[in-house]
């Protein structure tokens, strides 16, 4: 193997990997957008509920991995039903415009990132003191633990959400009621109800999204906007309502990242991103329509 | 004394900064969160002229506001195109991007900041005259905004805000309307950034994070929206709490979160109680 196919399959290798969790942080914002039609920027403080309590319980608790993201979930998921219950439900039932929405879920955002940054401070945290994983080499290609386990979490998690939406009556009934609330309640669905499983559902990836990001790298409390304007991006190049057509768009983001190296120095890697958000709403303001996807089992998730 | 010149000058600034906002957000009903990046650029192109090219102060400003105005385009009008939803999209991506181009880059002093501005005004005025022309400058923002949005032409921003069906099949251009409004506010807040670049002669990207954003939607928020004194109230207001607190001789680590929660908890609260805001409260008690 020459030593250039080797480079680029090993940056083809860790985009992949890397990219496991923006798929996860993707997947959870075009959720939340598909069904409850709500540009959720509380995502941000949600992700970095979900990382805290993590490092929480990793380094003050001592807790096992398991537990602690047990613990993280348990955050996380009793947040975003008091977000969904307190905040969104009130404003929703005032018929608050599109805009309260907005400020709601940004400040919202914002909130959280200042209470983590009273509590932990601003220096940057990893969720273990050794985010270091063993490697193996794989025909040239240095293939870690961590890399192992991000993508077969991402899978493991991406499958779950296409049985549960094709097989589960709840999954069906939140294509419903992405695709007309009005008529599925008249058919009998709780609306509020199908909303809630959405915003819990996207927590749940939040937390393994961020359970991989931090034992990859170091978390300030403002890093999660910076990741969610990935989902953001990914989203809308998935256009916009499709689940699985924007975690595609996510692979292909961080792929496009991960290749950027070879071309631009590490610190413009993250500009990449932003230079896509534009390119997308100039080039492709509805989203990039793969209409293969559409003929199989993954479009009818859609 | 100087202190409170200081104060006086940076409540002309916020008060130019949230009333331009408040003309994007509550007159035009468009959702943006990069204002605080019209902000830098007019700053950096305006202490960046007053550097390199030795323009007098108000050139510099001015320059900076033009280059403010023309940065404004290139989010709205690919934005707009498509629908109100994306220009919160676009300028999300364009807050966050242009103040990563700042920090990379060594022309605008990188993450250290950009210092050397050159003084323009020297001596024991220099605190007094900046705060005079500082609240000059908002009065005469404000008084604009008034005069614009009390106008024909505010009528046609309400009608479109409220409904813009309705006001397109009257034959109006509702995008043309929010492109300029868009521009108009952009515009100022680069000729916010100039005069706060020239007083305080010093730039980091830090100053014009996106927690800036909170901060002024806070201000609008608190104040109320859609309300020309609303953005006035709410900038003294939120202005004056933090200094507040700065009697309580915190550690200094303390300060930035604390403040950030207090603006936060703010707008939080008055979502809920009170969405209107002070001013529109006011005036419905009346």
């Amino acid at each position: 193997m020459s030593a250039d196919l080797a480079i680029y399959l090993q940056i083809l290798w860790t985009g992949i990997a890397i990219s496991s969790y923006y798929i996860l942080f993707t997947v959870a914002f075009v959720l939340v957008l598909k069904v409850v039609h709500l540009w959720n920027f509380a995502q941000a403080g949600i992700m970095g509920t979900a990382f805290y309590a993590m490092y929480f319980a990793a380094n003050t608790l001592q807790l096992s991995p398991w537990l602690v993201v047990l613990f993280g979930l348990f955050f996380t998921v009793a947040l975003t039903v008091a977000l969904e219950y307190f905040g969104l439900r009130t404003l929703r039932d005032r018929n608050s415009p599109t805009l309260t929405f907005f400020i709601f879920t940004l400040i919202f955002s914002e909130f959280i990132s200042y209470l983590l940054t009273l509590i932990f401070g601003t220096e940057p945290l990893p969720l273990y003191r050794n985010i270091l994983s063993p490697v193996r080499i794989v025909g040239n290609v240095a293939v870690s633990n961590w890399d192992l386990t991000a993508v077969a979490t991402t899978v493991s998690l991406l499958v779950a959400l296409w049985l549960f939406i094709r097989y589960h009556r709840l999954g069906k009934y939140m294509i419903a009621v992405a695709n007309n609330g009005e008529l599925a309640e008249l058919y009998g669905i709780n609306k509020k109800r199908v909303y809630l499983v959405s915003m819990i559902i996207a927590a749940i990836f939040a937390v393994a999204g961020m359970y991989l990001y931090g034992s990859h790298a170091s978390l300030l409390p403002h890093t999660s906007t910076g990741l969610m304007v990935f989902a953001v991006s990914a989203t809308l190049l998935g256009g916009m309502t499709s689940i699985f057509g924007a975690a595609a768009a996510a692979l292909l983001l961080g792929l496009v990242q991960a290749f950027s190296v070879l071309f631009i120095a590490a610190q413009w890697q993250s500009f990449v991103v932003y230079a896509f958000l534009f390119g997308t709403i100039i080039l492709f303001p509805t989203g990039v329509k793969l209409p293969r996807l559409r003929s199989n089992g993954l479009a009818r998730a859609r | 004394m100087e202190y409170v010149y200081s104060l006086l000058v940076l409540v002309g600034i916020y008060v130019v900064l949230s009333a331009s906002f408040n003309l994007i957000i509550g007159y035009g009903g468009l959702i943006s969160i990069a204002h605080p990046v019209f902000f830098a650029i007019g700053a950096y192109t305006a202490a960046l002229c007053g550097i390199h090219l030795g323009t007098p102060f108000a050139v510099s400003v001015v320059i900076g506001a033009l280059v403010a105005l023309a940065a404004s385009f290139a989010v709205s009008l690919p934005a707009l195109r498509v629908s109100g939803d994306f220009l919160l999209i676009a300028s999300l991506g364009f807050q966050l991007g242009v103040v990563q181009f700042i920090r990379n880059i060594n022309f605008t002093g990188g993450p250290g900041g950009l210092s050397n501005v050159p003084e323009t005004i020297a001596g024991a005025q220099r605190g007094p005259l900046f705060a005079a022309l500082s609240l000059v400058f908002a009065l005469l923002v404000v008084l604009l905004i008034r005069w614009i949005t009390t106008g024909p032409y505010g009528r046609a921003i309400t009608a479109m805000r409220d409904d813009e069906i309705a006001f397109s099949t009257l034959g109006r251009h509702a995008m043309r309307i929010k492109i300029v409004i868009f521009a108009l506010g952009s515009c100022l807040a680069g000729l916010a950034g100039g005069f706060y670049a020239y007083y305080y002669q010093f730039l980091a990207p830090d100053q014009f994070d996106i927690l800036q954003s909170a901060m002024l939607l806070t201000m609008v928020v608190v104040g109320g929206m859609g309300t020309t004194l609303g953005p006035v109230v709410g900038a003294v207001l939120l202005l004056a709490l933090p200094q507040a607190i700065t009697f309580i001789d915190l550690p200094t680590y303390l300060m930035g979160p604390l403040q950030g929660l207090l603006f936060t908890s703010l707008v939080l609260i008055f979502i809920f109680t009170n969405p209107e805001g002070l001013v529109a409260a006011g005036k419905e008690r009346r």
